[in-house]
């Protein structure tokens, strides 16, 4: 036997990459809740975070639909937070729901491209859902379709334009621009400049 | 009246939400309520107004500080307890425990028992300098201003306690991520506490005498500013102003964090949805809080460390927790406060979301129950929502 040849090694018989089976909701509050709203919308994906946190993931297309479903369970839309992902071209949006008579908090999560962001406004069920989408289309840019009051908000008018939140938004930048000469704290040497 | 000048950007602006900056006509006028007023702490609602009737009101909000989401996108973790505090004056221990809270689930951490006992407390005199707080505004607001006074004078007493934990009176930068920047004082400190709780309570009947149970203030807040339940309940209308319309959703009983679901106490609820039940509903919670910090102080600090034990919190600045999300949120005296933390697996957090209870309902409620009121009752309407600007703003 040649000694410098290699031992064989016995080559491992791939497992085939069996289908991944959904984790299976556990037997909960959480989880009946879950599997109540799954079956009624298909299109979904729904995990149980921990006790009294619930996770869904929705196409943006069907997304009002979705939550038209959610509303009977989840009284309160608590907010509507945008999460810029900046190397994927993608906005998150979080709809942050709370129902009032189960005690459980739900995110409903959905995608929309940075460039052409669109989505239907859910002010048709929930009013309130008009202040968090103006928030939203002032700062990210996104616009919700059917929304009359979409405009300046917060910002002033000359700000209203650059949607602050993103992540390609420099802020030490756009203070140069406003203030120019007046900004004279800013020192170019310094490199641990902290703003 | 003369046509003034107005310049050209406002009256764009104004165009832009349907006003125009000039009388209408003989009846019709518009009144900008706000920033300035001193009732509205930084706040500006445009009053399009038919004599003394209000017909129709626009939240004008972004007086205040803001950016607070987008510099603490640019700040390590910790530092940023220094900053977010500042989002609601009167209750700054709110934001700071709830950074923390969701921190702390993203990393996994398990907070000792004596920090969070620490912390338990904290919030509770929290809660209790803010409805002196409000105690103060409101009082001035309809014009009983010796309960004002008295109010601020009592909220001294926790302003002092809260120097001597933190060393800060009204920004305390104490609760951190891992439990808490330092221990209490010892046990003189307690006993002040416990002293300085038998004292409010003392001091109760006073109130009753001189703000509750006064006429004028029966008089200016009943039947003003209703809401029903389902109304509230679509705007997400939290905290006191939804427990005056009949739902008892407490996020201490509904989403017990720290040690609330070991501690007896009562949510009280009211039906009538008036600024009479709000501003009831708020005087029982007073009596609930004291009775909380009693039950508190009775239990006792739990022994064992402040902070959890964790090697990478000797590099503070470039503390890095795993990648993940959370929400957390607490009871405060306005409402259900909650953040929302993305992290990315760098030291800074990618995203952190605030939700202000006033975002709710200091937008759009307020501007639907202004419809219809009189001019004297608009800071009455915005003292029982217990409107915190800097919550719109941040």
């Amino acid at each position: 036997m040649d000694m410098n040849e290699k031992p064989k090694v016995e080559e491992k018989v791939q497992e085939e990459a069996t289908v991944e089976e959904k984790p299976t909701l556990p037997d909960t509050k959480e989880g009946k809740i879950v599997k109540a709203l799954l079956e009624k919308a298909p299109y979904a994906e729904g995990e149980v975070i921990r006790e009294r946190r619930v996770k869904f993931t929705v196409p943006a297309e069907r997304i009002h639909e979705f939550l038209e479903l959610a509303s009977e369970t989840f009284e309160m839309l608590m907010q509507i937070s945008v999460v810029d992902w900046l190397k994927e071209g993608q906005f998150e949006v979080n709809y942050q729901l709370w129902s009032v008579s189960e005690s459980v908090h739900a995110f409903v999560k959905t995608r929309v491209p940075r460039d052409d962001a669109k989505l239907p406004t859910v002010m048709d069920i929930w009013p309130v859902a008009e202040t968090y989408e103006r928030e939203a289309h002032e700062f990210f840019g996104i616009v919700f379709e059917g929304n009359p009051r979409l405009g300046p908000f917060i910002l002033e008018p000359r700000e209203y334009e650059k949607h602050p939140l993103r992540k390609d938004f420099n802020t030490l930048s756009y203070v140069k621009t406003i203030y120019g000469k007046d900004f004279d704290r800013y020192d170019e040497s310094k490199t641990n400049y902290v703003i | 009246m003369a046509n003034l000048e107005v310049p050209k950007e406002l009256r764009e602006e104004a165009k832009a939400h349907d006003m125009y900056l000039h009388p209408i006509d003989e009846d019709t006028y518009e009144l900008f309520f706000g920033p300035q007023h001193m009732a509205t702490e930084n706040f500006s609602i445009i009053l399009k107004m038919d004599g003394n009737r209000i017909e129709r009101a626009i939240v004008n909000p972004g007086f205040l500080h803001r950016g607070f989401e987008k510099l603490a996108e640019q700040r390590p973790y910790f530092t940023n307890i220094a900053l977010i505090l500042r989002i609601c004056v009167p209750e700054s221990d709110v934001p700071e425990n709830i950074y923390s809270m969701a921190v702390d689930e993203i990393v996994g951490w398990e907070v000792p028992d004596r920090a969070i006992w620490i912390r338990n407390v904290v919030l509770e005199m929290a809660r209790l300098s803010a409805w002196m707080f409000w105690i103060m505004g409101f009082g001035n607001e309809i014009g009983l201003y010796t309960a004002g006074q008295w109010a601020a004078a009592y909220r001294e007493r926790f302003m002092r306690l809260f120097e001597e934990l933190t060393g800060g009176r009204v920004y305390h930068i104490y609760t951190v991520p891992g439990g808490v920047r330092r221990d209490i004082p010892g046990d003189r400190w307690l006993r002040q506490l416990r002293d300085t709780v038998e004292y409010i309570k003392g001091k109760m009947k006073d109130f009753d005498e001189i703000l509750f149970d006064n006429y004028i203030m029966f008089e200016r807040t009943e039947g003003v500013g209703v809401m029903d339940k389902k109304f509230a309940l679509k705007h997400a209308v939290t905290g006191p102003n939804l427990r005056a319309v009949g739902v008892p959703y407490d996020v201490r009983k509904d989403d017990p964090y720290y040690f609330y679901d070991q501690l007896d106490f009562e949510v009280p609820v009211l039906k009538e949805g008036d600024s009479l039940a709000r501003v009831l509903v708020r005087r029982y919670e007073i009596e609930q809080d004291l009775y909380i910090l009693e039950q508190l102080l009775d239990m006792g600090p739990p022994s064992g460390p402040y902070m959890v034990q964790d090697a990478r919190l000797k590099a503070l600045p470039r503390f890095k927790p795993p990648k993940g999300e959370a929400y957390a949120h607490v009871e405060s005296t306005k409402g259900d406060f909650g953040v929302f933390v993305v992290s990315d697996g760098t030291h800074k957090p990618y995203r952190a979301h605030f939700r202000g209870p006033s975002q709710s309902h200091g937008v759009t409620v307020l501007e639907e129950l202004l419809k219809g009121a009189r001019l004297a009752d608009v800071p009455v309407i915005l003292k029982t929502l217990d409107n915190c600007p800097p919550d719109i703003d941040r």
